[in-house]
């Protein structure tokens, strides 16, 4: 018996001992792809492209932090929150340059979306393709982000390194100059422009057009004074083949969840309220906008960011054709007089807040419901054609054809119930300083509160000199703090300069 | 009264179940044991070592003084009795089945029998560094976890722990050697587990601690962090013994001294005229505690019951156990209910055996963080304020603008529940093949269910907070291990020769699978007030879940060789593949060699005051893998989604996130470790030094890749850094026991030297947080800003200029702090910023001290840290002044009035005065701190026997009673998990001070 036993037991304990092979070490994820196992199908490149769109929905970008740098440092926005240093970073006392919700956030999020367009732009060319065009649609997109996140880098930083391979752990790459960069968003976009759809029909709507890589190659070329490329740039979508795409349509449209993705809009972020969860690349995460929970007033959201009070006056200096109140003030602020004016409540409220204080309006939910949250699903129209119209004129005007750039200003104006520029400033003529100076009002009372207005103060060079910035200073105090030379650009992250060797920190930082 | 009624319940379950058990033993198993009980003069001893002599079999005596073990042959078997403080003794068996023995005191605890893996060793043999700590001295802390209690027990041990209930500690053996990963290993009853929270502590026997390379090799791969060894309970032959113990303790949590509303709207109204504001108006008939509203005392019950008991040839042991926090603060506690079997039965030459322990623990978390919140709100805000919705008081624009949250609103507004429900056990079988020769096999398995539920109900915490509505999540997870084992035992004694050698193999299979779903707009039931946290109430659901898997193959073997007790010698190899490594580097050898020399049993050797000295030397590798599963392989996250087209049609994304390495390889630690074991003056000194040097080579770590790769999702694992440790520990115990007053007293002391000697990626230094870590360098040394004192005066300010006559400061006012322009350029930039200092202690003490006297016992641990500079967080919060927050009570910020002190002037809204990358909060973190003390009475023999009682004994005692330090956070002994930010204390939950009242009884 006990010889049985022991046998069965050492034969038992035989078998368990060689029964384990080798091959059990090589466990795959049970849960997802590997990066070898992808880019092999037209779906994977177009999930490439898709998550490369994703980038919207991250806290560093379009969803919540580039607001404060493009809103909140410019002119028309400031921030009175009880967070001091996020205040601090909207009023040029930049402290701790590693600041993540100031600085370090979005810098990653933008190379996060460089990475997911040049995964695209690595590994789609070698997957073969049914229909030669849908491949390099997807390409051409990938360049249009690509060149998009580019243009605002160097808004934003500058001399901002460009990477535009994969990058392994232990790649560090060299400082770029700003002309570098400029030079990458041109080459970008021109080539994106090239195989891009006119149109995108369907469940595909919402995606870059040859007009959206068209009107974003122009805003670059006039960023750099090109005034006569920016003009051929934004020709396709006034005077040629792209021109009965675009129109104006009934201005409250431009700001709310309804009649999205309409004539006006020439590139627009979707947004949606479908995943109420937090941002980033978890499972069903949100796909919405947190721009109005944190620039709400305040105990209804954040009241993180608000509007100057100057550009309520700058909206009153002029009456419509029938002597009311420029009804674009109504969709575009938050004022003490709201109500009075146009019979609007504050999110069912009457005026609660400081008698000189004002609130940005534009994507809220206001007129839908009494609160805000991180899950708005009012798509931003980053570039609307009213947009181009103005940015037409002026490269118009700088080419010295300011009697031309006339009817584009007064397209805007008109839809707006405003009389002709011509009639209401009969002064300016063909004056190009003057007609420039009008055009900054024109495009603060238009385009307010659509993260513009930072990259117009530089273009501008209103930025450039104390006497201009001590005028731009009357109209927001943050600027006594600006240091001309150096807070034009922010400071690079501080770990980035000191963990790549290749990097100085921006001048003057 | 509630928790009475399960303790009966649970009474009884222990009775039926042991009784089975009984009755199984009895029948089912033949004999061949020996049995006995083992005493000295004044009654019988627990805890003997009880060996076969020439093989690894070994037990102890129970809480009787009763033992049992199995003998291959009672001709002629001798059995080794050895016990600390007493001389060892050999009896010879000759065929009787019981051996009673009585022992002599010897004041030497040399002679004990420790556990090393896959068998014993007696620690007089040890070649290595291998701590054995008591069973009775971890019990008598009353703590949630065993690792809590070791801290001051062993040199080199450093234990950073709890607080909240249910928190598990934070364990260290002999410094940082890896990046990755600094727990330990843990091996209960030969299972490679974790001794976590669920795990109770009151099962335990015996606790062996393999500190260096030689002694843990056995563990090879997984042994870089040193091994913990957990021996439970057994019983023994005899009647069946009945054990309880109880204790219940209360706790308190440190506090701060915080202004109250006057002092608060005092500086609070400078900090806003000094910035030229206009004054919030403060709601001055506030005047709330946050601390009291947030903290309570705690307390903590646990009660144990044993049954053990067993024949000639089968023993048992079965236990039930509660443990019951409650927390600190409020609404948090944890509850664990464990259930333990161990048995034992021989037959011939087969011997079967099983341990068993079956826990469910339930936590309930604590929401946010009321550490920092208490002082994140302010003294003048409401704690109810009905006009919110919720009912809750908290930040409010124009009178109180902060962002605190109000501990109480989010404590019942949220709520998580953790639970699981643990098995873990082992089934372990022997055949003595031959005399020398034992073949065991052993298959183990663990498995845990876990439960976890948030629910969120409507209603607010804090100002201007987003709208949600009540959310639900539910989570469930199920992990696995199968563990098998196999070995062979060849033990020769050759005359003068002792051989002793282990062969196996082992195979490890980790499961893990997860699932989760949460729902908005939970049903609230206006009846009752309660929603109805279930996932089949609410709206807009979604799901996920993931699995994991790790398999682990193993080959090991270990010679141990003794010539004349004079030479000894061991060997061990252990090869380990696992799957966690890249494809080419999944199989790595870990060898050891070490020796010692008894120079006392030289004939050479003639010394009267020196009773044994032994010195060692060994040199050994051991690795460490603890990595994610899947971390060599670049994965495609598909989590991405897009809502295109005029109706947000979702469609899905696909991209790589994370970065990834491929030729993830073992880190692995190379280390010698030299040592001598001596003891004096008729063993009442005793005196173990050792000093190591260690080295480990490509560690792996999440070293931080730049921002440009895109990278997202933590850093990618890399065989980085090479490290290198140098490090001294020196123990000392002195023990007089010869009159009615006995005591003695262990003082062990640890340094250590930790050296960046390479860095990942070729790179020479790396920047986390306000720390470099450079080569040549401890890592995570504090880089910061050097502040030096503030302005007094406008002149001050304006001749403070650097060489070329730039005023460097040129915005500051009197009362602002004047910083340190060490490039010389003329402004205060991140170039000014240099290293100031080290978050490592140079040295580490420890001390016991025990003390008996007739039926009195008494005992104290201190425990001391001396020389890290560590970052005071809520300080750099509380004093910033820039944001509102509440003060220390007798903060003296400048004023003109008042330039004598160090804190600048209060200024609201200006990050100037408040940066955070200063040494302005830096501080000494040195201190010593009574771990614990504690007295017993042992009622006396005569009295219990009225009652039927084998012994009882009280027990009063307190834990961190006595703190000396001047850091002036809550607790220097905070804990960090960031490895490059060891020393920064972000408002760590402090350790707690605790009373206890034991009651332990036997019949």
């Amino acid at each position: 018996m006990k010889k049985i036993i022991s046998k069965i037991f050492v034969l038992c304990t035989l078998v368990l001992m060689f029964s384990c092979k080798k091959e059990l070490l090589n466990q795959d994820s049970p849960n997802t792809l590997t990066v070898d196992q992808f880019w092999k199908t037209e779906l994977d490149a177009k999930k490439g492209i898709n998550a490369a769109y994703a980038m919207f929905y991250q806290n560093g970008g379009w969803n919540r932090w580039i607001y404060f740098r493009l809103d909140l440092t410019s002119d028309e926005g400031w921030s009175n929150s009880p967070w001091t240093e996020l205040g601090d970073w909207t009023r040029f006392q930049y402290v701790n340059y590693n600041f993540w919700e100031g600085n370090v956030n979005t810098y990653r999020d933008t190379y996060k979306a460089i990475f997911r367009c040049n995964q695209v732009l690595t590994f789609v060319p070698e997957i073969p393709f049914g229909d030669e065009k849908a491949k390099s649609e997807i390409l051409a997109q990938a360049k249009f982000l690509r060149g998009f996140y580019y243009f605002y880098a160097a808004i934003l930083w500058e001399n901002f390194p460009i990477v535009t391979t994969i990058q392994k752990p232990t790649d560090s790459p060299q400082q770029s100059s700003l002309a570098e960069v400029w030079a990458q968003v041109e080459k970008d976009l021109t080539e994106a422009s090239a195989d891009l759809p006119e149109q995108w029909t369907g469940d595909e709507i919402g995606r870059a057009t040859k007009g959206a890589a068209q009107a974003l190659l122009g805003k670059a070329l006039l960023q750099q004074h090109k005034w006569s490329d920016a003009k051929a740039a934004f020709d396709y979508l006034v005077t040629g083949a792209g021109k009965n795409y675009y129109d104006l349509v009934d201005y409250k449209d431009n700001f709310r969840a309804e009649n999205e993705n309409n004539k006006e809009s020439v590139f627009e972020i979707q947004f949606s309220d479908a995943n109420k969860t937090g941002e980033g690349d978890g499972p069903s995460s949100n796909m919405g906008s947190n721009r109005a929970q944190f620039f709400a007033p305040r105990s209804i959201g954040w009241s993180d960011g608000q509007a100057r009070f100057w550009l309520v006056n700058e909206f009153k200096k002029e009456k419509t054709i029938d002597n009311k109140v420029d009804p674009r003030l109504r969709y575009t602020l938050f004022y003490p007089g709201l109500e009075a004016d146009f019979g609007d409540k504050i999110y069912g409220r009457s005026w609660e807040w400081g008698g000189d204080e004002a609130w940005f309006k534009k994507y809220s939910r206001d007129y839908m419901r009494s609160n805000e949250d991180y899950f708005n699903q009012v798509n931003n129209r980053v570039i609307r054609f009213a947009d181009v119209l103005l940015m037409y004129a002026e490269a118009l005007n700088e080419l010295g054809q300011t009697a031309d750039a006339y009817q584009y200003v007064n397209r805007v104006r008109t839809r707006a119930n405003m009389v002709g520029l011509a009639t209401a400033y009969p002064a300016i003529g063909n004056n190009k300083d003057m007609f420039r100076e009008r055009l900054k009002a024109e495009r603060s009372l238009e385009l307010c509160g659509e993260s513009v207005r930072w990259a117009d103060l530089k273009r501008w060079g209103d930025l450039d000199t104390k006497e201009n910035v001590d005028k731009v200073a009357l109209r927001d105090p943050d600027f006594k703090n600006f240091v001309v030379g150096k807070h034009i650009r922010l400071p690079l992250p501080q770990v980035e300069v000191d963990n790549n060797t290749n990097l100085s920190q921006n001048p003057k930082y | 009264m509630k928790k009475k009624l399960h303790f009966s319940k649970e009474l009884k379950l222990c009775f039926i179940l042991s009784s089975l058990f009984i009755l199984c033993c009895q029948t089912v198993f033949a004999q061949s044991n020996v049995t006995g009980t083992v005493s000295d003069k004044s009654g019988s001893l627990i805890g003997v070592g009880v060996q076969v002599k020439g093989t690894s079999t070994s037990t102890t005596t129970n809480e009787n003084g009763v033992y049992t073990i199995s003998v291959p042959d009672a001709g002629s078997a001798v059995l080794v009795f050895s016990y600390i403080g007493y001389t060892t003794q050999e009896v010879g068996v000759k065929s009787r089945s019981t051996v009673n023995v009585s022992l002599v005191e010897s004041a030497s605890d040399l002679n004990e029998v420790v556990v090393v893996g896959y068998g014993t060793q007696r620690k007089k043999d040890l070649t290595g560094a291998i701590s054995v700590v008591k069973a009775a001295d971890v019990n008598k802390k009353q703590g949630t976890t065993v690792a809590e209690s070791l801290q001051g027990l062993a040199t080199g041990i450093k234990v950073r722990g709890g607080g909240e209930p249910g928190s598990e500690a934070q364990i260290q053996i002999r410094g940082l050697k890896n990046l990755s990963m600094t727990n330990p290993l843990y091996i209960i009853d030969g299972l490679i587990t974790n001794a976590n929270r669920d795990f109770n502590p009151a099962d335990i026997e015996s606790i062996q601690i393999l500190k260096d390379a030689s002694a843990a090799a056995i563990y090879g791969s997984r042994a870089a962090n040193g091994v913990i060894i957990i021996t439970t309970k057994k019983g023994a032959e005899g009647p069946m013994k009945i054990e309880f113990s109880g204790k219940s303790s209360i706790q308190t949590i440190p506090r701060y001294d915080l202004a109250e509303t006057d002092e608060f709207a005092r500086i609070n109204f400078m900090a806003y005229d000094n910035a030229k504001l206009k004054r919030q108006e403060l709601d001055l008939s506030n005047n709330t505690d946050w601390q009291d509203v947030a903290y309570r005392t705690g307390n903590m019950q646990d009660y144990n019951l044993s049954f053990s008991g067993g024949a000639k040839d089968a023993t048992y042991f079965v236990s039930g156990g509660y443990f019951g926090n409650k927390g600190t603060v409020i609404s948090t506690d944890f509850d664990r209910y464990s259930f333990r079997v161990n048995t034992k039965g021989t037959k011939g030459i087969f011997t079967i055996g099983e341990n068993l322990a079956i826990t469910s623990a339930k936590k309930n978390e604590m929401s946010a963080n009321p550490i920092v919140d208490i002082f994140r709100m302010l003294p003048t805000i409401p704690v109810y304020d009905p006009s919110h919705p919720g009912g809750y008081g908290y930040g409010d624009e124009v009178k109180a603008r902060t962002f605190g949250t109000n501990p109480l609103a989010i404590a019942n507004l949220e709520d998580r529940v953790n639970q699981n429900l643990r098995i873990r056990g082992n089934l372990f079988a022997e055949l003595q093949l031959l005399k020398p020769l034992k073949f065991r096999t052993s298959l183990g398995y663990e498995t845990s269910r876990d439960h976890y539920t948030y629910l969120k109900k409507d209603g607010f915490w804090t100002l201007n907070q987003a709208y949600d509505p009540a959310i639900f999540n539910e989570n469930r997870a199920e992990s696995s291990t199968v563990l098998v084992e196999n070995t062979l035992t060849f033990n020769k004694a050759l005359g003068k020769h002792t051989l002793n050698v282990i062969a196996g193999q082992s195979y490890q299979k980790d499961n893990y699978g997860m699932m989760w779903g949460t729902k908005r707009n939970i049903l609230l039931n206006q009846t009752t007030g309660h929603y109805y946290d279930v996932l089949d109430q609410g709206d807009e659901p979604k799901t996920g879940g993931f699995r994991e898997r790790v398999d682990l193959i193993s080959y090991f073997g270990r010679l141990e060789y003794n010539y004349a007790d004079k030479y000894l010698l061991n060997a061990i190899i252990r090869s380990d593949g696992s799957s966690r490594l890249g494809k080419d580097y999944k199989f790595k050898s870990f060898p050891s060699i070490s020796g010692a020399w008894r120079i006392s049993k030289e004939d050479f050797f003639k010394s009267s005051w020196i009773n044994d000295l032994k010195v060692r030397a060994n040199y050994g590798t051991v690795g460490s893998g603890n990595i994610g599963p899947y971390d060599y392989i670049a994965l495609i996250n598909t989590f991405s989604t897009v809502p295109f087209g005029p109706n947000g049609h979702t469609q899905p994304g696909g991209t790589q996130v994370k970065l990834a390495n491929a030729d993830l390889r073992w880190e692995i630690l190379q280390q010698q470790n030299y040592g001598f074991d001596a003891s004096f003056l008729n063993n009442k000194l005793t005196v173990t030094a050792e000093y190591f040097i260690s080295k480990t080579k490509d560690a792996l770590l999440q070293y931080p890749i730049l921002i440009s790769t895109g990278n997202d999702g933590g850093n990618p694992f890399v065989n980085g850094v090479t490290l290198g440790n140098r490090g001294m520990e020196f123990t000392a115990t002195y023990s007089e026991n010869s009159s009615d007053f006995k005591y003695n007293v262990t003082a062990n002391l640890t340094t250590l030297n930790t050296k960046i000697l390479d860095l990942g990626y070729g790179k020479n230094k790396t920047f986390v947080g306000n720390t470099v870590t450079e080569v040549g360098r401890p890592i995570g040394m504090w880089y910061v800003l050097q502040t030096d004192g503030l302005f007094q005066s406008a002149d001050e300010v304006a001749n403070y200029k650097n060489a070329g006559g730039k005023v460097i400061q040129p915005g500051a006012e009197p009362g602002d702090i004047r910083f340190k322009d060490n490039d010389g350029d003329g402004e205060i930039t991140n170039k000014d910023k240099v290293v100031v200092g080290s978050p490592w202690a140079d040295y580490e003490l420890g001390l016991n001290f025990g003390a008996s006297y007739k039926g009195f016992e008494f005992s104290m641990d201190w425990f001391g840290s001396f020389g890290a500079k560590v970052f005071n967080g809520p300080r750099s919060v509380m004093d910033n002044f820039s944001d509102n927050s509440n003060y220390r009570a007798g903060v003296q910020p400048w004023t003109p009035e008042n330039p004598n002190t160090s804190i600048p002037r209060a200024f609201y809204g200006s990050t100037i005065n408040a940066r955070g990358d200063t040494d302005r909060w830096l501080e000494n973190g040195s201190f010593a701190r009574m771990k614990y003390i504690g007295i017993s009475y042992n009622i006396p023999n005569k009295l219990l026997k009225g009652i039927g009682f084998s012994n009882a004994r009280v027990t009063l005692s307190g834990q961190n009673l006595i703190t000396i330090t001047k850091y002036t956070g809550l607790d220097p002994e905070f804990s960090n998990t960031s490895i490059f930010e060891k020393g920064f204390d972000y408002g760590a939950f402090p350790n707690l001070r605790t009373v206890s009242l034991g009651l332990n009884f036997g019949f």
